[in-house]
Formats: structure tokens, C-alpha cells, sequence
């Protein structure tokens, strides 16, 4: 039994000993092979290297310059997923004609600086955010909105706290707009500083078979005005619906001329059946005289009806009703560093308990623009206003904006 | 006035439908060709050069004017919704590039995405930065030098780069494209000959720039750039640096002041006037002077200019 199981190994072994050099054999040429073709290939690399070594010694013969290098890379690479920082400084110098100061406003201060971010989110959608400080120890959230592209029929979306679509003004940033402040009828009706809200909105350019671009806004946002603003009550439960249509047109390749419509109804108290409508009207001129000069002609004008709830309680004269405000603006780009403008300004204002209801307030503004460089500028501002109390201000402003980081606008 | 809000509201409302309405109707039939928005004019006449008739190409920037200050149009937006093809710098040049995109909403355009060209892909950059960079060195670009179109080689890579996007996006025509660009660089090849001879005279000779935007132009020459009329990029020139620059000029017998038609020419005007230099305008537009209108005509222009001036 022991014999049988040695024989059988052995012959096992032998069977494996005459594989194994089928085996070595077979690698063995396949080596050989292998050495042949890097051999080859050897050959053509080298031929290849003095072919290259001729045609730059042709070059540089020929041409008398020496051929190009490689790309370098930049040694200072961007960080690939940092969102975009930026801050932008609102240093505001006021003085006004009223011998009172209240308020305390007639000083230097840091009007307020804004912390700009934004990121894409992924491929479809953007995150931007704007947060604003003062020199009061103040932060107000400005915008955090998402910004959604590429919706069926070609439509963005917003969703967040934003800036709304109505009008020229109301959607432009303070750094951004031609005039140290708001225009009257801004600040009497939306607020201070215009009006930011959260809520959620839709924009689509209709492709239209016409030269003409048109885009249309809808969209619905919480309650409520900007500081200050009065078109609105205070409750913020009952949204505000609101609607733009932008209507664009190339007159000529350095002419153009823009005409918006804008509506946004909403409560003047926690009982909705009181309403705001704002119907707005926009129209904007603006002629490239060439790089760096050019001048604007934009005038916008809103309608506000409120049913107010206070009529009985109050015994005010007439409290419900129409009011109306608007604003002409004539600026000019003088050069790469200089600006000057003009505005005039007109508002009923709405709460009439505070006014004479026959008076509005008007005002007539003035300003001079030093662009210093892209990221800083100083302005000089004078305006005289008509009071709705009768009485006259004068305010005289000095205004410096300085941004460092990134900071794109958006297109309006 | 409550008549009035209303007939108001009821017109608004009825545009809005109506245009609505119309914005949904098809307005295209059939095999159209291709539409491309590109943000300078040289990137639409490449486009051009290699689509051909199965393109339909606009352009951002007007060649009038500074491409680093471009305020896109809504036209430009309406323009870029119906893009099947978006082409730009890439880099940092075009800073208002991405907001354009954005505002038309079209993700696929956007950078880095399937259809969008970026035209520095392979360009050889250079004065990429070395170091931290900062604010106080002025309008900076912080991936290298982005007007690499002022050197014609480089055409031959934004070419390239083209091809491949068309070809991709439209492979029914690929064989269509790779046929026009291979003529496109044939006869570019034959110009750039052209224009190293006619330019022979310019090698090793120095010129003074307004902005830092010569520096393909000069490494093509052999040319040296290194002082310029801006003291720093973006910032206007200052009497103070205008007195250096005097001094310079004549230390470094430079003849020529390059610059293109729409920075201010006061300065370079009074200071040629002092050194007896001359100023010569040199594009960075195609179509930015009339003659100029496509990208041999603009190189034909702009070699002729500078080989004249250092005669």
C-alpha cells in the first residue's frame, strides 16, 4: 500500500515536472519577444527624440527665436471649493440742515459693510448670500437665497431672502445704485435701504419672434416693507404676491431703451382684507458715447392703493386712497474716473396722520462720482428736499465705497 | 385713478399671457445650424472659420470697447438661452461672463460644462503669478496673462479647442469641421510665415505699452514689453510715473508706444511728443477698426503697424 501511494507521487511529480518546463519554455519566449519589442521600441523613441531636436534647431535657425516652453502652471493655484468672498464698505459722511439731531445721524459713519458668498451648489443651482453690518453693532441678513437653473420651459428660480424684482431700484444693491441714497419714493415705500424679503420666485425670457427682449417675474414673498417703508403693513403672515415685465430693446449697437411694469399686492394689516396694490412703471435711456462715457436717463413712478384699516379708529381725513411717488434720474460717466448726475424725486406719503395730506415731499439731488479704481470711489452729494411738515433740508453727503475679494453683480 | 389701476393691471395681464402665449409656439423647423454666443470677436470668427454654415455665432464684447468692462444686454441673455454653444476666455478676463450665464439660466452652458468652449485650454500662459497676490499690484489676473489671443499660434490651439466642442455636440458634421480646419490652419501656417518676415525688424527691439495686454503679441515678435503707461494694471497713469516713463524711453531709445483705440491716448500722446517716440495702434479686437474685420486682416493690420513704427 505505502509502495502504491510512492509510486503514485512520484509520478504525479513526474507529470508535473514536464508541465512545469512546458511552462519555462513558453515564458522564456515570451521574454524573448517582449525584449525585442522594447528593443524596438527603444529605437523609435530615439529616432523620434533627433527628429524633435532637429525641428527645434530648424525653429529657432529659421524664426531666430526660441521655441515656446511648456505651459507653467500657476504656482499660486485657486482653491478649487471656496465660495467666492467678497466685502464691500459703505463709509457715509452726512450733514443735514435741521438744527436738531435727534437721531443722531448727522455724522462720519460706517454706513455698513456687506460680507458677500456665493457658491455654485452643484450643477444646477447657486447659493449667494449677503450679510450686513453697521458701525450700531447691527447685522442684518440681506439676502440667502438659492438660485435654481435650467427649470423646464427655461425658466430660474429663486428661493431664500432676496432682493425683489420690482422696478429698477428695488433690486439693485446700495454699492451698486448712482446716488449716495435711495430715491424718496424707494425709501417712503419700501424701506431705507429698498427691501429685501424671503420667498420664492420664477424669471423666463419668452423667446419671442420679435428684436425685442421681454422677461417676465412672478413670484411671492412674506409680508411686510424694508426699515422704514410704509406700502405695506407690518404683518408678515400675509404674503405679498408680485409680478414684473421687463421689456428691452436695442435701438441702435450704443442705444438702448428699457420700459418694466411691475404689480405687487399686499396686506396693510393682520386682517388681509386691507390691501396695498403697487402698480410701478420704469423706463430707462442709456447711450454709450464711447469707452467709458456714457450717459442714463431712468425714471420710475409707483402707484400704491391702500385700503387702510384705520379710517374709523383715527378719524383721520382720508387715510385709504392713492398715493403716488416717482423719481427722474439724469447721469452721465464722464471719463474712466468721473461720474455726475442729477435726480429729482417726488412722494405722497402714505401716512398721512404724521403730514399735511395736501403736501408731498420733494427733492432735488445733485452728486459727483471720483471712481479712484474699479474697487474704490468717492462721491460728494447734495440734496434739497421739500418737507411734507413744510419745512426745507439740505443734507450734504460724502460717501466712500471700497470692495476687496470677489464680488460679482448680477445683471439686472 | 382706481379706472385707471385697473385697465392698467388688465393690459399688464394680457401682455403677459400674450407674450407667453407666443413664447410658447415652436419658431424653429427643421435642420437649423448651430448657435453659438461667443464672448470676443476673435473666438466668433474662429467659430466661424471652422462652422462655417452650420453655425450661427454672436458675439458679447462689442470690439469697440474694453473687455474687461463689458455690461452685458438683456438682448446679450435672450441671446445665450437659444445657445447651443457658449465659448469664452476662460481664465478671469471676462469677470461679467459668469453673471451672463447665470441671468440666461442655461446650466449646460455654464464653465466646465458640455457646452462651453474654454479657449485657454492648452494655451501656453504667460506672467502667471509667482507669489501671493494683492489688490495694490492693481487690476491683476491671478492665472497668467489672459490676452493670449494677440499671438496667432495660439488661434491654432483655440482652433483646436473649437473643433472639438463642434465635433462633439454635432458628430453628424464632424468630418465637415475637421475639413475647414484643416485649411483654417493651412492658411494660417502660410500667414504666420508671412508675418514673422515681414516683422524681422522687430526682434529684440523694446516698445512701451499702455496695459499689460502685449505680452503675446511681444513674445510672438521677439519684442521686449516691460514698462508700461498704467503704473500699475487698471490704475490711470500719474504725472509722477509719466516722468519715469520720459526718462525711460530715452535711456532705452524705445520708438514705438503701443496701445489699443479704446484706452485714453493723452498721456501716450504727450509723452511721444517729449521723447519722439511714436504711438501706434495696435487691436486687440477683431473689427475694432474698420479693416480689421476678420482674424487675418486683424493680424495683417496689426504686424504691418508695429514693423512700420521700428523702421
Amino acid at each position: 500500500m505505502r509502495i502504491a501511494l510512492i509510486l503514485m507521487l512520484f509520478l504525479i511529480l513526474m507529470t508535473q515536472k514536464e508541465a512545469c518546463a512546458e511552462n519555462i519554455a513558453a515564458l522564456e519566449s515570451q521574454i524573448r519577444e517582449l525584449t525585442q519589442v522594447v528593443h524596438e521600441l527603444k529605437n523609435t523613441v530615439d529616432i523620434q527624440q533627433q527628429e524633435i531636436s532637429d525641428l527645434k534647431r530648424n525653429y529657432e535657425i529659421k524664426y531666430q527665436v526660441p521655441l515656446p516652453q511648456p505651459t507653467v502652471q500657476p504656482t499660486i493655484l485657486p482653491p478649487k471649493f471656496t465660495p467666492e468672498i467678497g466685502a464691500v464698505a459703505d463709509v457715509v459722511a452726512k450733514l443735514d440742515s435741521s438744527k436738531v439731531d435727534p437721531e443722531n445721524v448727522n455724522r462720519v459713519s460706517i454706513r455698513e459693510l456687506e460680507l458677500v458668498l456665493g457658491s455654485n451648489v452643484d450643477p444646477y443651482s447657486r447659493l449667494d448670500a449677503t450679510i450686513a453690518f453697521n458701525d450700531k453693532n447691527e447685522i442684518d441678513l440681506e439676502e440667502a437665497y438659492l438660485t435654481r437653473f435650467g427649470l423646464p420651459f427655461g425658466t430660474t428660480a429663486r428661493i431664500g431672502e432676496f432682493l425683489p424684482k420690482i422696478g429698477k431700484m428695488v433690486p439693485v444693491h446700495r454699492d451698486s445704485i448712482d446716488t449716495v441714497d435711495e430715491p424718496l419714493v424707494i425709501q417712503r415705500y419700501f424701506g431705507d435701504e429698498g427691501m429685501h424679503k424671503a420667498g420664492v420666485d420664477l424669471t423666463k425670457v419668452l423667446d419671442l419672434p420679435l428684436p425685442s427682449v421681454h422677461q417676465v417675474t412672478v413670484g411671492v414673498l412674506e409680508g411686510g416693507n424694508g426699515d422704514g417703508g410704509t406700502a405695506f403693513g407690518p404683518a408678515r403672515r400675509r404674503p405679498t404676491l408680485y409680478g414684473h415685465l421687463k421689456n428691452y430693446i436695442d435701438i441702435t449697437d450704443v442705444t438702448n431703451f428699457e420700459l418694466g411694469a411691475s404689480e405687487a399686492v399686499g396686506s396693510n394689516a393682520n386682517d388681509a382684507s386691507f390691501k396695498t396694490n403697487v402698480l410701478g412703471l420704469d423706463a430707462t435711456l442709456h447711450h454709450i458715447i464711447g469707452q467709458d462715457k456714457e450717459i442714463k436717463l431712468q425714471g420710475e413712478a409707483f402707484v400704491l392703493n391702500r385700503r387702510e384699516s384705520i379710517d374709523e379708529l383715527d378719524g383721520a381725513t382720508n387715510p385709504s386712497g392713492d398715493f403716488w411717488g416717482g423719481y427722474g434720474l439724469f447721469d452721465v460717466r464722464l471719463s474712466s474716473q468721473w461720474g455726475t448726475g442729477f435726480r429729482f424725486d417726488y412722494v405722497e406719503p402714505v401716512n398721512r396722520l404724521l403730514a399735511d395730506p395736501n403736501k408731498a415731499e420733494i427733492g432735488y439731488t445733485g452728486y459727483l462720482t471720483f471712481y479712484q479704481s474699479e474697487f474704490a470711489r468717492l462721491r460728494a452729494q447734495f440734496s434739497h428736499i421739500y418737507l411734507t411738515s413744510g419745512g426745507i433740508d439740505d443734507r450734504v453727503f460724502l460717501q466712500g465705497t471700497f470692495a476687496i475679494g470677489e464680488h460679482k453683480h448680477k445683471l439686472q | 385713478m382706481f379706472k385707471l389701476k385697473y385697465l392698467i393691471r388688465k393690459i399688464t395681464v394680457m401682455v403677459i399671457l400674450s407674450c407667453a402665449a407666443l413664447s410658447a409656439a415652436p419658431c424653429h423647423a427643421g435642420e437649423n445650424p448651430l448657435k453659438v454666443v461667443a464672448t470676443q470677436t476673435m473666438y466668433s470668427s474662429v467659430v466661424k472659420e471652422i462652422g462655417k454654415d452650420k453655425v450661427d455665432v454672436k458675439y458679447v464684447a462689442p470690439p469697440k470697447f474694453n473687455v474687461h468692462f463689458i455690461q452685458p444686454k438683456p438682448t446679450d441673455v435672450r441671446n445665450i438661452t437659444k445657445a447651443d454653444l457658449y465659448v469664452d476666455a476662460g481664465l478671469d478676463l471676462e469677470a461679467w461672463s459668469d453673471s451672463l450665464l447665470e441671468a440666461a439660466g442655461k446650466p449646460e452652458l455654464f464653465r466646465g460644462r458640455e457646452r462651453n468652449v474654454d479657449m485657454s485650454k492648452g494655451i501656453r500662459l504667460l506672467e502667471v503669478p509667482d507669489h501671493q497676490l494683492s489688490r495694490a499690484e492693481g487690476d491683476i489676473h491671478i492665472y497668467g496673462n489672459p490676452h493670449y489671443n494677440m499671438n496667432p499660434e495660439n488661434v491654432k490651439i483655440m482652433a483646436e479647442n473649437v473643433l472639438e466642442k463642434l465635433k462633439s455636440i454635432d458628430p453628424a458634421n464632424a468630418s465637415y469641421y475637421e475639413t475647414n480646419e484643416k485649411a483654417f490652419i493651412s492658411r494660417l501656417d502660410e500667414k504666420i510665415d508671412e508675418w514673422r518676415k515681414l516683422c524681422t525688424n522687430c526682434k529684440g527691439r523694446e516698445i512701451l505699452s499702455y496695459h499689460k495686454d502685449i505680452a503675446y503679441f511681444a513674445d510672438f515678435l521677439g519684442l521686449k514689453a516691460d514698462q508700461y503707461i498704467e503704473p500699475k494694471p487698471g490704475i490711470p497713469p500719474t504725472p509722477k510715473h509719466l516722468e519715469f516713463l520720459e526718462e525711460y524711453v530715452k535711456a532705452n531709445h524705445i520708438k514705438a508706444i503701443v496701445m489699443p483705440t479704446y484706452y485714453p491716448k493723452d498721456a501716450a500722446e504727450v509723452l511721444a511728443k517729449r521723447v519722439g517716440a511714436k504711438v501706434v495702434t495696435i487691436c486687440q479686437n477683431i473689427g475694432e477698426l474698420p479693416g480689421t474685420d476678420d482674424i487675418f486682416s486683424f493680424f495683417d493690420y496689426n504686424f504691418r503697424e508695429i514693423s512700420e513704427a521700428l523702421k
